[in-house]
C-alpha cells in the first residue's frame, strides 16, 4: 500500500477489515521504506475506513511503525478514529504505548516537526484525563507556535467544547507517545521559526533537520529565526553549528536570528562571535514579527532581495523537455484538457498580467539543483483543484493548498523521470504565492527558461531556474 | 486523463451476450433446470467452467460432479443462474491484468467467494428471488471496467494518489461524470440482466439516493461484503483494497449482524 504524503507526513489509508491475516498484506516493510525515502518526518495509519480491527492486526502495523521510530526518530502513530476505536486501542496497549494517537489527521499535523502556520490563528483547546499527557500536549503545541488552552477538568472541557468556533482545533482522545527528536519547525508568512531548548551541544547537529533547512534556502526563504527562550546554555559545538549555518545562509543572502536567548550560563564572548559571523539577536519574537519594516529588511515579508545571480546549467537545460512534459501531462490529467506550447524563452521571469493569477514553486536538489515555478490564471487553478477537491471552490486557502499538492505531484513525476536517467534528486516542500509580486521578488534577477502554455484559451506559465 | 468519449468507446466494446448463455438463462428463468443444463452442456467452454467451479472446496460438495445436469441439480435455480452470470462477467475479464496484479484464477476466486457469501446473507435474510442472488455477479465487473479504463494511466493515477487520498471510482466520476458502478449498470443493460441487479449494485456504492428500503438494506450488505472481500490478503496484494472508497458510515448499522452471518460463519 502506498502512503499519501503531504507536508512531510505520510499516511496509510487501509480500508475494510484489519486482522492478523490481512494486515501483513496491507502494510509491508517495503511500503514503509518507500515512504521513509520521501523525507517524511511523521508516518500515520488512518483508521477512518477500517470497520474492524483486532490486536493481532494492529500489532503488525504498530511493530513496523515502532521499529521505524527507533531507527529514524520519525514520529509514528494512528489517526482518524472514533470514540469506540480509541477505547479499543487503549485497551490493547494500556501499558508501553510508544506510538501516538491523533483523533484526526489535522490534529496530527499540529504536532509535526515542520508545519505551516495558519493565517487565521486561533487558540487550541486541549483536554486529556491524565494531567501529564495534558501538559505534554500543551507544551508541544506551544513549542510549535500554537496557543493551547488547557482544561483542568472534564466539566471545564465540556463547557468550552460547546463554543467550538472560538478554537482552531479541539484536541481530545489524543495521546502523545514518543515524539521525534527533530527540532520543531514552523513557517509563518515568509519566515521559518525553529524552536530550540535546553543545552545546545553536539546533539543539535543530529536533531536539526539540515535537509529541510537547505531546501528552504533553495526555494527562497531568507529569514530563519531560532526561538531560544528555553535554551539554558550553549557549548562550543552549539557555537560551531550556528557559525556554519550562518556561512551557508550568507551564500543565499539569508538572515539568521536568535530570539530570547539568555547568556547567563553561556560564555558572553559566544554572543560576540556569533554576531561577527552574521547572526542577529533579539530579545522578543514580536521585535521581529510585529516590525514590518524590519521584517522586510530581513527578508521575511514576502520576497527576498538577493545579490547572488544563478545561471542555468547545461545539464538543467538538457533535462528541460522532461520537466515540461511532466508538467504538461500532469496539467492535462488534472484539468482533463489539452495543452498547447505557445512560447519558450530564456530570460528573467516575466508575467504580463499579475492580476487574478496565483503561483506555486518547488525546489529540487541533489545531482541536479533547480526550482520549478508554475504561474496559473485563477480559472485554471480552480479547474485543477476540482479533481482533487471534488467540487468547485473560491476559497483561496483551498486553492493554494491544492496547488501545493499539484506542484508536489509534478515534482514527484520529475523525480521519477530523472531517476530513470540515473539522476538522483530530492524535492523540497512546495511553496505557494497568492500574489505574483511576492513570487517575482523571490526570483528577482534569476534567469531561467520560461514556457508559456495554453489551456482552453488561458495562458499558463512554467519557469525553470536555479 | 479519461474523457466521456473514452467511456463511450468502452461501452461500445461490450459484446452482446452469447446466444447459448441467453438460452440457458431463459430456461433457468422458466424454472427448467434440465433444459437449461442440456443447453449449457452444448457449450464446451461453459461446461468446463461449471465443472471447475462447482468442484472447488468453497462450494463444499463431497463428490466430484461432472455432468452439467447434476451440477445444476445440486446448485439449484438461484445459484445456477448466479454462476452463469459469473461466467458472463468473466468473459469481459482481460487475459492479462495490468493495473491489478490478478490472474484469471484469482478473479474467479473473488467471484466465487462473493457468490457463496452473498448466498449465505440472502438465506439469513430469507430472500428467495433468484435475480437478487445474481446481483452479486455484476459487482466484480467494476474491477474489470477499472482495469480497462485505467491500465494505461497507472503511473498518472499513482502520482495523483501519492498526494491525495482518492480512489479510481472518484477520479472517474470527477473526470467524466460517470463512475465504475454506472458502467456496470451499462453492462447489465447491454446483457439484458434483470433491472433489480443493476439497481442493487448501483445502490451498493453507498452514495445512491435510492428510496426503496429493501434495496438500500441489501446494498449495505453488498457494500460491506465487497469490502470484506477486498480486505482479504489476495485482494490487497492485487491492489484492490482501495480502488473504490469504502463508506463506513453506510454500513455501521448492519456491521454486527454481518459479523455473525459472514465472519463468524467463515471462521467455523
Amino acid at each position: 500500500m502506498r502512503a499519501v504524503v503531504k507536508n512531510g507526513i505520510g499516511v496509510f489509508h487501509p480500508q475494510g477489515f484489519l486482522d492478523g491475516t490481512t494486515a501483513p498484506a496491507l502494510l509491508t516493510i517495503e511500503d514503509v521504506k518507500a515512504t521513509q525515502s520521501l523525507n517524511i518526518n511523521m508516518i500515520l495509519l488512518s483508521l477512518k475506513k477500517v470497520v474492524f480491527f483486532n490486536k493481532n492486526g494492529l500489532d503488525i502495523f504498530v511493530k513496523l511503525l515502532e521499529s521505524l521510530h527507533e531507527r529514524s526518530g520519525i514520529i509514528v502513530g494512528l489517526c482518524d478514529y472514533d470514540e469506540k476505536k480509541y477505547a479499543s486501542i487503549q485497551k490493547f496497549y494500556s501499558v508501553d504505548m510508544n506510538f501516538s494517537l491523533f483523533r484526526t489527521e489535522k490534529i496530527a499535523s499540529l504536532f509535526a516537526p515542520s508545519m505551516q502556520e495558519s493565517t487565521q490563528k486561533k487558540s487550541i483547546l486541549v483536554w486529556h484525563e491524565d494531567p501529564s499527557q495534558r501538559s505534554s500536549l500543551a507544551i508541544e503545541l506551544f513549542d510549535r507556535g500554537h496557543t493551547p488552552v488547557m482544561c483542568q477538568s472534564e466539566s471545564e472541557f465540556l463547557q468550552k467544547k460547546g463554543q467550538a468556533d472560538l478554537y482552531e482545533e479541539i484536541i481530545f482522545n489524543t495521546y502523545l507517545g514518543q515524539l521525534g527528536s527533530k527540532i520543531a519547525t514552523r513557517v509563518t508568512g515568509n519566515a521559518i521559526i525553529y524552536t530550540i531548548a535546553d543545552f545546545l551541544d553536539a546533539q543539535i547537529v543530529r536533531s536539526f533537520d539540515m535537509t529541510y533547512h537547505t531546501s528552504s534556502l533553495n526555494v527562497g526563504f531568507t529569514l530563519f529565526i531560532f526561538d531560544a527562550y528555553k535554551v539554558v546554555s550553549m557549548n562550543v559545538h552549539g557555537l560551531n553549528f550556528f557559525s556554519k549555518l550562518s556561512t551557508a545562509a550568507a551564500e543565499f543572502g539569508a538572515n539568521i536570528c536568535i530570539v530570547g536567548m539568555s547568556f547567563q550560563k553561556t560564555p558572553a564572548n559566544f554572543k560576540t562571535e556569533l554576531e561577527d559571523a552574521g547572526l542577529i539577536f533579539f530579545e522578543n519574537m514580536d521585535d521581529i514579527l510585529k516590525d514590518k519594516e524590519l521584517l522586510k529588511e530581513l527578508g521575511g515579508s514576502g520576497g527576498a532581495t538577493k545579490n547572488t545571480k544563478r545561471a542555468l546549467t547545461k545539464v538543467l537545460v538538457n533535462e528541460l523537455p522532461r520537466f515540461i512534459n511532466a508538467t504538461v501531462n500532469t496539467m492535462e490529467m488534472m484539468t482533463n484538457s489539452k495543452a498547447e506550447k505557445q512560447e519558450v524563452k530564456v530570460d528573467l521571469l516575466r508575467i504580463a498580467q499579475t492580476k487574478d493569477k496565483v503561483a506555486s514553486s518547488i525546489g529540487f536538489y541533489g545531482e541536479l539543483n533547480g526550482l520549478v515555478i508554475l504561474v496559473f490564471p485563477i480559472t485554471i487553478a480552480k479547474k485543477a483543484c476540482e479533481l482533487l477537491l471534488g467540487e468547485k471552490t473560491d476559497n483561496i486557502e483551498d486553492i493554494l493548498d491544492t496547488l501545493a499538492e499539484f506542484v508536489n505531484i509534478i515534482a514527484g513525476r520529475v523525480k521519477s523521470l530523472l531517476g530513470e536517467h540515473n539522476i538522483r534528486v530530492d524535492i523540497t516542500l512546495p511553496r505557494t504565492y497568492e500574489h505574483i509580486e511576492d513570487l517575482l521578488s523571490t526570483v528577482d534577477a534569476r534567469k531561467g527558461v520560461q514556457v508559456n502554455l495554453g489551456f482552453e484559451n488561458e495562458s499558463f506559465t512554467f519557469f525553470l531556474t536555479r | 486523463m479519461i474523457k466521456h468519449e473514452d467511456i463511450q468507446a468502452y461501452i461500445h466494446t461490450i459484446p452482446p451476450s452469447p446466444v447459448v448463455l441467453k438460452k440457458v438463462l431463459d430456461w433457468l428463468d422458466k424454472g427448467e433446470l434440465t433444459k437449461a443444463a442440456s443447453e449449457a452442456a452444448e457449450d464446451g467452454a461453459l461446461k468446463l467452467y461449471l465443472q471447475n467451479i462447482v468442484n472447488k472446496p468453497i462450494y463444499g460438495f463431497k463428490n466430484d460432479i461432472k455432468a452439467v445436469g447434476q451440477i445444476f441439480g445440486v446448485l439449484g435455480l438461484a445459484q445456477a443462474e448466479q454462476i452463469i452470470y459469473n461466467y458472463m462477467i468473466s468473459l469481459l475479464a482481460p487475459a492479462r491484468w495490468e493495473l491489478f496484479t490478478l490472474s484469471t484464477k484469482e478473479f474467479s476466486q473473488i467471484q466465487d467467494n462473493l457468490g457463496v457469501m452473498w448466498k449465505r446473507i440472502l438465506e439469513h435474510k430469507q430472500i428467495k428471488e433468484k435475480e437478487i442472488y445474481s446481483a452479486i455477479s455484476l459487482l466484480p465487473a467494476a474491477i474489470i471496467v477499472c482495469e480497462a479504463l485505467f491500465k494505461s494511466k497507472k503511473e498518472e493515477v499513482s502520482l495523483l494518489r501519492s498526494a491525495k487520498e482518492i480512489d479510481y471510482n472518484t477520479i472517474l466520476k470527477r473526470l467524466s461524470g460517470m463512475d465504475l458502478f454506472d458502467l456496470c449498470a451499462q453492462i447489465a443493460a447491454a446483457w439484458e440482466m434483470p433491472e433489480i441487479i443493476s439497481t442493487i449494485v448501483l445502490c451498493s456504492k453507498g452514495t445512491n439516493e435510492e428510496t426503496n428500503e429493501d434495496i438500500v438494506e441489501l446494498s449495505k450488505w453488498m457494500h460491506l461484503l465487497f469490502f470484506y472481500q477486498l480486505s482479504q490478503p489476495s485482494a490487497v496484494e492485487a491492489g484492490l483494497n482501495d480502488f473504490i472508497a469504502f463508506n463506513i458510515d453506510y454500513v455501521e448499522d448492519i456491521y454486527e449482524e454481518f459479523q455473525e452471518v459472514v465472519i463468524d460463519e467463515c471462521a467455523q
